[in-house]
């Protein structure tokens, strides 16, 4: 089937949403200014008309609030999504995050679930400094009791959204800024796909293979398989073959796809926007290291410098990975 | 198909109570040539004034043509697309 219109991610993610409301009288949205300003980051656009201030609510500035309003609703049999507008902000409300949100499943014995959806943004390239920049990947992975979602299309996001709001266990779904396709702050090409307008599940930890190659790996996620992508289209004018793997969830991590591919190319390069050190890229090459040390003759990684980045502009772009890193990267590892 | 049949998508200007500015920039295409669209639908979102807007189809039919493309610049009054209408 031909899909002949396309979607923004925000579109795509709002979608998914509304349908799962439709369906589901227990889902219901709060966060702050995600009502009658449709979320910062349009993650709510138009839901408000449809569904009334009971069902998209604009919540006081306390985290730990109303994320622990969501927690309790989640274990009373309601399916709250809860917004958490950048995921820099995660400080304030952490225990109601990986003490209650992650841990009263196991902490009750499984006498209660918590089948509630996080959402927040992610990602920097637009001079907001280091409070309102961060990708914070690895934070969220590390703890134990969290599904981690990092969609990179709009495709996956729908797909990803309507799986994480049906799924019993609390989902962190952290969307990239720069991928919604906001007027204000324009996405890339990449991330705008067709989106077929009836409902569909993309399965976690079921890692994408956006481009298959036999010279080397590069395993990524969010903005940066774009950015991989990029790379790959130049280092194939030289000949080079690069496969591009967007894991699309870190929690369940898909290490068989990567490690099959590492068998295929025997070189890795992992590409993060998150910090370099105790995170996804030695996470990734561990894991490789674990399981197919004798397949791995070069590795590469490519992320954020353990730094608070930059404000200016041509200091952020410094420490950000760009596609000419990932390039280098690459050669390196030939 | 007559020309008559030919629906334009215009950048009306009726949201202009908030917004001065004659002038704006097409920010994304939701519907690519050969959908069929329903009067209403949200066929692209566009920007005046850091203001976001979405244009919607005007009538039912398929989008036969985009005459302003996306990050295009369109003055108000500009045909942005065409529809080729249904009966």
């Amino acid at each position: 089937m031909t899909v002949d219109r396309e979607l923004t991610m925000s579109r795509a993610v709002v979608e998914a949403i509304g349908a799962e409301m439709r369906e589901n009288e227990e889902v219901f949205y709060m966060g702050e200014d995600v009502a009658d300003y449709g979320g910062i980051f349009d993650s709510t656009q138009g839901l408000l008309a449809e569904f009334g201030y009971d069902r998209i609510m604009d919540v006081p500035i306390s985290e730990t609030a109303y994320l622990g309003a969501a927690v309790g609703a989640a274990q009373q049999g309601m399916r709250p999504i809860a917004e958490l507008m950048f995921v820099d902000f995660f400080g304030v409300a952490m225990d109601q995050i990986y003490n209650q949100m992650a841990k009263n499943t196991y902490m009750s014995g499984g006498a209660v679930s918590v089948p509630m959806v996080l959402t927040t943004a992610v990602g920097g390239t637009y001079s907001d400094a280091a409070q309102h920049s961060q990708a914070l990947y690895g934070t969220f992975a590390h703890l134990p009791g969290m599904k981690v979602v990092v969609p990179s299309t709009a495709y996956d996001a729908k797909g990803l959204m309507h799986n994480a709001i049906r799924d019993d266990d609390p989902v962190v779904y952290m969307y990239h800024k720069r991928l919604m396709g906001l007027g204000w702050l324009p996405a890339p090409p990449g991330p705008k796909t067709p989106v077929p307008e009836e409902d569909y599940t993309i399965p976690f930890g079921k890692a994408d293979v956006k481009r298959e190659g036999a010279d080397a790996t590069v395993v990524t996620l969010g903005l940066h398989v774009h950015r991989a992508l990029d790379a790959a289209a130049s280092l194939a004018e030289d000949g080079i073959d690069t496969e591009v793997i967007d894991l699309r969830t870190l929690v369940p991590l898909d290490r068989e796809t990567v490690i099959e591919s590492v068998h295929k190319t025997g070189r890795l390069v992992v590409v993060d926007e998150d910090y370099r050190s105790f995170g996804l890229t030695g996470e990734v090459v561990s894991s490789v290291a674990d399981e197919a040390l004798d397949a791995l003759e070069a590795v590469e990684r490519v992320a954020m410098p353990d730094v608070p980045i930059p404000y200016a502009r041509e200091l952020e772009t410094e420490v950000m990975p760009a596609a000419a890193d990932i390039e280098a990267a690459v050669r390196n590892v030939q | 198909m007559s020309e008559a049949d030919r629906v334009p998508v215009v950048a009306d200007g009726e949201w202009t109570d908030d917004v001065e500015e004659e002038e704006g920039v097409v920010v994304n295409w939701f519907a690519k040539p050969g959908r069929r669209v329903a009067a209403g639908e949200s066929l692209c979102e566009i920007q005046v004034e850091k203001v976001s807007i979405d244009v919607p189809a005007p009538v039912d039919g398929e989008l036969v043509e985009i005459v302003r493309d996306e990050d295009d610049e369109f003055t108000i009054g500009d045909t942005l697309a065409w529809i080729e209408s249904e009966g």
